[in-house]
């Protein structure tokens, strides 16, 4: 229940090592923030750095409008999920949640009625009186949320807190902590490696790399219009394709040339470019699979691929293709429309005909690895 | 065919190993056991006092122990033993976890100098700091007779430098939790009390149990500060000086073997007792000291 | 790939990675052999860099503080101005009085103990007195008066903690107008200065190191650091029984006495040979109990540990049952039990092997049989500890470690050389270390089973006598108990020790890897 910002943030390890750099960010009350980034972006020590663990280098952290750069955690209000849960192991599952309650001197009435409260939204009444070591890793999660839940505090932090269970609990969980999210509806602070998580869980998502914040933005957003290249990888899966190609302007059009095909840029992106006047060069485009569309032997538009890898997800199909000069290429194929003809065109080694949709192509300088639209 | 006969052969081979090994550990056994088996055999030997070659007494009795405890000082010196080996144990424990806690868990700046400090002093003879440490005491009138407050200042006000074990027990202790505590509110010394003790109860023990069988075991320290008079020794002091001479040996012999078993069936038992812990501190803080 | 082969690789050359793995087992160990002595110039002259590099930094420290002395005196206000003679005043000005305070009554107590004692043990300090105790005749009393004389190692004593003293008012000064500048600029930011109430409070959680550490490094720094202090002075001057300090006083003698150490040999002094001796010896009994205990508590750990062996926990208790009983009466017994009316004899007569006291084995009265019994009676008393340690970490090497060899196709002696071996020398590399400098200084084991013993005239020295078995430590603890106690000679075997072990370590901890990096394990 308050508003976190961070100005000019900035923490330094043994003098040179620069872990986070010159962050800003002004998290709104009640506003669910997610950090994501490759490990050692610096996601972790900044929350680290909200929550009191680290100590600031630089810059000045506010909780509800008031500077905690010297405060103790024990001071800001906060409460915090680990990744690897830090339970007590010798106090009860009852004990653990109370644990923040027990520090604070609450009466026993109070904490009782709390925890009990915490437990039942969590599922975890039955396990009160057990040790955390006879719990599954998911139960564990369960209470450590409650650890932090039953405390009422300012903001929510969760430090990766889904890495350490399998996939399937992963997804059980996520779904789990956006409906948690309806219920304490306070400021939540979230760091994850995880992109779907990021995107899924998150009201704007904060994408870090070399303790930079590369953009900020909605899920939406980041995803629809990533700021650099890093971002545009980062973000969906599988990954997007990347590679060199030249735009051209013929006329009042835009075409890309990518693997001697030739392809009209339509629809909002060409308008685009046309309003931003883009100078043709050679730039880097880049297409997500789910926006490699199958094309036909012949047609100026389509480039001929062979496929090397078909792995069937069920819905769709991941296919790794080579086009003629080696670029290795991801297509997403949805099974619904293909045929049994098609299907079986497309086993490995065969030959395929791709194109790009127009429409939602992304174009990055080549230098500076900007999004030329953004 | 052929395979059934080497799985043979590996059955046959598992089994003559494992004879050669229980071979092996019956006599390692044996020969462990046995100094232990002759030291209770002659101190109830009553036909002699002095050395003598063979193990089985030929008369049995009490008479080592009861003139142990009539005509020797020996009830003073494990009444000293006792009373050093007490306040060791709990001075020296909280010393060692303060030490071991704040060099595992805090982070300071002076943290690595001073454990590189306490590197190089661990490289200095501890008998040599005695030597001054022993002009003091005797000016402070702590030496001899009352050497006891004398000897547990001693032992106690450097036991700091053995930090090792135990930290290498709290290194082990994954830092999260120090970390979920401070954010649910604790001061760091709630962290300790209420987290990490807690956790620490095999090491606590280890701690204590080491620290109390110290001044049992030590020679050195004891002899120089108390060499002179009685009723300032502790055990090993007193038993050495019981045998130290060729006429004493012949006098004191099996006397010796009494104090000896009377002093180690209560370290025995004790240990016996805390055996879980102390296998967990040394096989755990030990190594990675 | 062909001009690989082709390349003709010398283990004297420098190799890259991939050359290295092309040469054969023997020659790569040649190759490690060859580059460890290769290194050790580059290792010395890194060490020199390192010594001048600290030096360096020293003094570029004391040069940034007295520029920041300066600077803060001449930009801070009046209040910093003051504190800068009277302690503390710009803190209590300020309204943190308990910190002034305490500075105040430091710099009043220093100031009253330098003007009461602190001169006084100064100005004796570089002669360690003049002035002998005796009577002197005193003509107005027409009588023999007692005269108390200086006291040459009360001036040693109080003058050196004089010493440390204005080191520590110096220190604490600095730290004093540090606080003003720290304070000031506080202040200039618009923040509050911490109250003594919040100091108090952060002692239990910020500065809770503060707290903790107090006691226990009061208590090294009086009970090690000073007493090191003042033998490392003790081994610079002539401090005997003879020169007692206040019947006969004693003096600074310079580097006389290593000079001696290493030169003195005469037929009723021979000194140097003798420590040369004892120190050969010493090294060789540490590597010998050292290796010995380590390999054997190995061994038998592996036995116990062994897949179908039965009853490991009744095998484990009787070793460790061994090790509760304090170790002087086993060391005690022990010895008695080898000596010549022992145990041991009796037996030999028993079976018929021996018939006679001339034939009685004499095992403490030789030097070859002493040395091997205390290195053997050293296996018995260390091997249940080491099976231990040794048991602990053979339960952590993972056994998919074994199942992925015995797949490979290794023996069981291949899985010990190739698996165990290296993990256990990894684990164990700062244990060995610190085991080997224990035995260096293992005061007990030989001092009550052997007692040095036998004595070797050839070992001789001003000092007294010496054994065969005698270690340094056991040698230093005869020369102080000695008629003669030659503290300055124990003192100067000290820091001998001290250099050894040094020396050692410090080549240890740059070749072994696992002895760096303490957050590895964690």
């Amino acid at each position: 229940m308050a508003r976190v910002k961070l100005t000019n943030v900035q923490k330094v390890y043994d003098k040179n090592v620069i872990a986070v750099n010159d962050f800003n960010l002004d998290i709104k009350d009640k506003e669910f923030v997610v950090f994501v980034g490759p490990s050692g972006c610096g996601k972790s020590t900044t929350l680290r750095m909200i929550a009191g663990l680290e100590e600031i280098s630089g810059g000045t952290i506010e909780i509800d409008g008031v500077v905690v750069n010297d405060l103790q955690p024990k001071d800001r209000d906060i409460a915090m999920v680990f990744q690897n849960y830090a339970l007590y192991p010798h106090l009860s599952v009852f004990e653990n949640i109370a644990f923040p309650l027990r520090i604070q001197k609450m009466p026993q009435d109070e904490i009782f009625k709390r925890v009990t409260n915490a437990a039942e939204i969590l599922g975890i009444t039955d396990y009160l009186n057990r040790k955390p070591r006879a719990l599954s890793g998911g139960q564990r999660q369960r209470v450590a949320i409650g650890r932090a839940m039953v405390r009422d505090s300012k903001v929510f932090l969760m430090d990766e807190p889904l890495s350490n269970l399998d996939a399937k609990l992963r997804n059980q969980m996520r779904a789990e902590i956006i409906l948690l999210r309806q219920k304490i509806n306070t400021t939540f602070v979230y760091v994850t490696h995880d992109q779907t998580e990021a995107m899924t869980l998150g009201d704007r998502i904060v994408i870090m790399k070399d303790g930079l914040i590369q953009q900020v933005g909605t899920p939406d957003e980041v995803f629809d219009m990533p700021k650099n290249l890093f971002v545009a990888e980062f973000i969906g899966a599988p990954k997007m394709n990347t590679f060199e190609t030249d735009l051209i302007r013929e006329g009042n059009e835009y075409y890309v040339k990518p693997f001697g095909a030739k392809i009209k840029v339509d629809g909002s992106k060409g308008e685009e470019l046309k309003k931003a006047d883009i100078k043709p060069a050679k730039v880097i485009l880049g297409v997500r699979p789910e926006h490699i569309l199958l094309g036909h032997e012949g047609d100026p538009d389509s480039i001929e691929c062979t496929v090397q890898v078909n792995e069937m997800m069920g819905s769709e199909l991941h296919l790794h293709v080579l086009t003629k000069d080696n670029t290795s290429l991801i297509v997403r194929v949805p099974t619904v429309n293909l045929t049994h003809e098609q299907r079986d065109a497309m086993v490995n080694g065969h030959k395929i005909y791709i194109t790009f949709a127009g429409k939602v192509m992304h174009f990055f300088d080549k230098e500076t690895k900007n999004n030329l639209l953004y | 065919m052929d395979k059934k006969k080497q799985h043979m052969g590996m059955k046959a081979k598992t089994r003559l190993s494992n004879g050669i090994i229980y071979t092996a550990l019956t006599i390692i056994s044996i020969i462990w056991l046995f100094p232990f088996f002759c030291l209770v055999c002659e101190s109830f030997r009553c036909e002699s006092t002095y050395q003598v070659e063979y193990i089985i007494p030929q008369k049995w009795g009490f008479d080592n122990y009861i003139n142990l405890f009539t005509k020797t000082d020996f009830p003073i010196w494990f009444k000293n033993t006792f009373i050093i080996a007490l306040f060791v144990s709990v001075l020296q424990t909280i010393i060692v976890l303060c030490m071991s806690y704040t060099l595992s868990r805090l982070r300071f700046k002076s943290r690595k100098p001073l454990m590189n400090l306490m590197l190089i002093l661990g490289m200095f003879p501890g008998f040599l700091s005695l030597i001054l440490l022993y002009k003091l005491l005797s000016s402070w009138g702590m030496t001899n007779a009352n050497s006891i407050p004398g000897l547990i200042l001693v032992y106690v006000a450097s036991s700091g430098m053995g930090y090792y074990v135990s930290k290498g027990y709290f290194d082990t202790i994954p830092r999260s939790l120090d970390e979920a505590a401070r954010v649910d509110g604790c001061t760091r010394a709630q962290v300790l009390t209420k987290v990490i003790l807690p956790l620490a109860k095999p090491i606590v023990i280890y701690t204590i149990l080491t620290a109390f069988m110290g001044p049992w075991g030590d020679f050195m320290l004891a002899n120089y500060v108390a060499h002179a008079t009685s009723a300032g020794m502790n055990v090993a002091v007193g038993l050495q000086n019981m045998i130290g001479t060729s006429s004493s040996m012949a006098a004191n012999y099996t006397m010796f073997c009494a104090g000896g078993v009377i002093v180690a069936i209560p370290i025995t038992i004790l240990f016996m007792a805390l055996q879980k812990y102390y296998v967990e501190g040394v096989t755990g803080g030990a190594v990675k000291g | 790939m062909t001009e690989y082969n082709n390349k003709n690789i010398s283990i004297f050359s420098d190799l890259n990675d991939l050359d290295y793995l092309r040469l054969s087992k023997l020659q790569a160990i040649g190759y490690d052999v060859v580059h460890f002595f290769k290194k050790i110039p580059t290792f010395f002259v890194n060490l020199f860099k390192a010594a001048i590099a600290i030096i360096k930094g020293f003094f570029v420290k004391i040069k940034d503080e007295c520029v920041d002395i300066v600077t803060t005196f001449t930009n801070g206000d009046w209040k910093t101005k003051v504190s800068y003679l009277v302690m503390g005043f710009g803190s209590i000005a300020r309204g943190q009085i308990l910190r002034g305070l305490l500075f105040l009554v430091f710099e009043i107590v220093f100031i009253v103990y330098m003007a009461v004692a602190g001169f006084y043990w100064l100005g004796k300090y570089s002669t360690l007195g003049t002035l002998k105790s005796g009577s002197v005749y005193d003509p107005i009393l027409d009588t023999y008066v007692r005269v108390e004389g200086d006291n040459s190692f009360k001036i040693l004593l109080y003058g050196t903690l004089t010493i440390l003293f204005i080191i520590a008012f110096i220190y604490t000064w600095r730290l004093n107008v540090k606080q003003n500048r720290i304070a000031e600029s506080i202040l200039k930011s618009g923040k509050k200065l911490k109250s003594g109430k919040e100091d108090l409070q952060s002692m239990m959680d910020d500065e809770f190191h503060k707290t903790l550490l107090a006691l226990p490094v009061f208590g090294i720094f009086t009970f090690t650091v000073f007493p090191i202090i003042f033998m490392i002075l003790v081994a610079f001057t002539n401090y005997d029984a003879a020169h007692d300090g206040y019947s006969n006083l004693f003096t600074w003698v310079g580097l006389s006495n290593f000079n001696s150490l290493f030169s003195i040999n005469t037929g009723t002094d021979n000194l140097s040979f003798a420590f040369g001796e004892i120190l050969s010896w010493t090294l060789m009994w540490a590597v010998l109990a050292t290796f010995t205990n380590y390999f054997l508590g190995m061994l038998v750990a592996i036995m116990i540990n062994k897949k179908g062996i039965k009853f490991k926990k009744m095998w484990r208790g009787i070793l460790v049952l061994t090790s509760a009983v304090p170790q002087f009466i086993s060391l005690l017994y022990v010895s008695k039990m080898f000596a010549v009316n022992g145990v041991l004899n009796g037996i030999l007569v028993k079976w018929g092997i021996i018939h006679d006291l001339s034939e009685y084995l004499r095992l403490w009265e030789s030097p070859t049989t002493a040395r091997i019994m205390v290195v053997l009676i050293n296996v018995w008393i260390g091997i249940p500890y080491l099976m231990l340690i040794a048991t602990g970490i053979l339960m952590n090497i993972p056994t998919d470690l074994y199942e992925s060899a015995s797949v490979d196709g290794a023996n069981t002696w291949q899985q010990y050389t190739k698996i165990t071996l290296p993990y256990m020398l990894f684990v164990t590399g700062p244990y060995l270390l610190t085991s080997f400098i224990g035995n260096i200084n293992n005061f007990n084991v030989i001092f009550l089973l052997s007692g040095g013993g036998p004595t070797n005239p050839k070992l001789l020295t001003s000092a007294g006598a010496a054994g065969d078995t005698d270690l340094l430590i056991t040698w230093l603890f005869k020369i102080v108990n000695g008629a003669g106690s030659k503290y300055y000679l124990a003192s100067v075997i000290g820091i001998m020790i001290f250099v050894v072990v040094a020396s050692l370590s410090l080549i240890v901890y740059n070749v072994m890897p696992s002895t760096r990096n303490e957050e590895d394990y964690s």
